[in-house]
């Protein structure tokens, strides 16, 4: 099940509907939604579901300037929305980001002056917060930018298999012009000497991250950690 | 020179590469030629663009909505597939690209998929957050204008 985790309007230049369309003929299974907490968009998420056929994942990523008022926003959206992300690429927001459980995913840890380390990366694991392995500057830059991201990913690459650490895989994608197909996505990866199924868990882990979400807030959960009803795993 | 005999000819294979733009932008075969070019020597290089020898086959595009035929050699589909992914925009101009499928001959690769494209296209006003403004309709798939800049939406979008 591969996920595109996407900007819409007016974060991007395309709306909600527009992007599962497109999703959904290029086959993707899910569309994550994925805009900034300061430009959300408003839209039926079951009924643009229903129509085109495909998941939609109401998520956000939160930009704040300082931990304490990314903490507040994480607070607020965390009840509310499926997926929470946060704006990554600072060193002082990505440690923050890896230290909550209540972050489902750092979005794109390496951006700007972003840096990571083995205790970033296992503190992440610990809490279960996903980094994400971004393929936007690979799709959309060349030259200089593009080299940097090459061997931004490749350091990310090999820390999160060496501590077995959680990740997504995203083109970030802003507009439905700037979406491209899982096997075409695969292929870059490829091209950039990774394996496939590298490309395929991490689209997939969007889903993961969301099926568990809503697993977690159903009826089944009278508080976090405590199930209704038997536990079959134990007996 | 005469022809090579036929084991030792070189083997291609054809993509058929769907196109999208913003309506009010039109690309030509050779734009496209070009930026496919240096799309490949940014992301393989010398080396690697001469071993995928990417050549654009057939185009069209008209109206933000395109498809071409760009050849490969066998062996190199994968490669040739990363560089169109990695192809985000022509004369600073955003295209999205999808290759729909591959195949040994044009032909095969026209019939299976580039048939039944060029579903009509419609102009006019539309109504999209609380105002009219002019659109480009497409199948379920509208562009709208919004002030100087489109948005793509769809029918659901629009009232």
């Amino acid at each position: 099940m591969m996920y595109a985790a996407v900007h819409t309007r007016p974060d991007g230049d395309s709306t909600v509907a527009r992007l599962a369309l497109t999703a959904a003929e290029y086959g993707f299974d899910g569309l994550v939604i994925r805009n900034h907490g300061d430009a959300l968009s408003d839209y039926d998420r079951g009924a643009i579901a229903d129509t085109y056929g495909i998941d939609v994942v109401d998520g956000v990523e939160i930009r704040a300037d300082d931990p304490s008022r990314a903490s507040g926003f994480v607070g607020n959206h965390r009840d509310r929305r499926t997926l929470v992300a946060v704006h990554g690429g600072d060193p002082e927001m990505n440690r923050f980001a890896v230290e909550q459980p209540a972050v489902d995913v750092l979005a794109h840890p390496l951006a700007g002056d972003g840096d990571i380390d083995h205790v970033t990366i296992k503190t992440a694991a610990e809490n279960g917060v996903h980094l994400e392995w971004s393929l936007r500057d690979v799709l959309r830059t060349d030259g200089g930018q593009r080299v940097e991201a090459l061997r931004n990913l490749r350091k990310l690459h090999d820390l999160l298999s060496e501590y077995d650490a959680p990740y997504v895989v995203s083109g970030d994608p802003s507009s439905h012009l700037q979406l491209r197909t899982p096997r075409d996505l695969l292929a870059v990866g490829e091209a950039l000497d990774y394996a496939t199924e590298w490309i395929e868990t991490g689209l997939s882990a969007w889903g993961d991250i969301a099926s568990r979400n809503r697993d977690r807030a159903s009826d089944a959960f009278v508080e976090p950690g405590v199930r209704r009803g038997r536990d079959t795993e134990s007996e | 020179m005469k022809p090579l005999p036929k084991h030792v000819r070189q083997r291609w294979r054809y993509l058929a590469v769907g196109i999208e733009t913003w309506p009010d932008v039109t690309i030509d075969r050779r734009a496209f030629q070009r930026h496919l070019w240096f799309a490949a020597q940014n992301l393989l290089g010398d080396v690697g663009s001469a071993a995928t020898d990417l050549s654009v086959m057939q185009f069209g595009h008209d109206e933000g909505t395109g498809s071409a035929i760009v050849r490969t050699r066998r062996g190199s589909v994968s490669d040739a597939r990363a560089v169109l992914t990695c192809l985000s925009e022509v004369d600073g101009n955003p295209i999205g690209l999808r290759v729909r499928g591959v195949s040994g001959t044009v032909r095969a690769c026209e019939e299976k998929y580039l048939g039944g494209r060029g579903e009509a296209t419609e102009h006019g006003n539309v109504a999209f957050e609380g105002a009219e403004r002019p659109a480009i309709s497409r199948d379920s798939h509208v562009d709208v204008r919004v002030e100087t800049e489109f948005v793509g939406a769809t029918q659901r979008d629009i009232s």
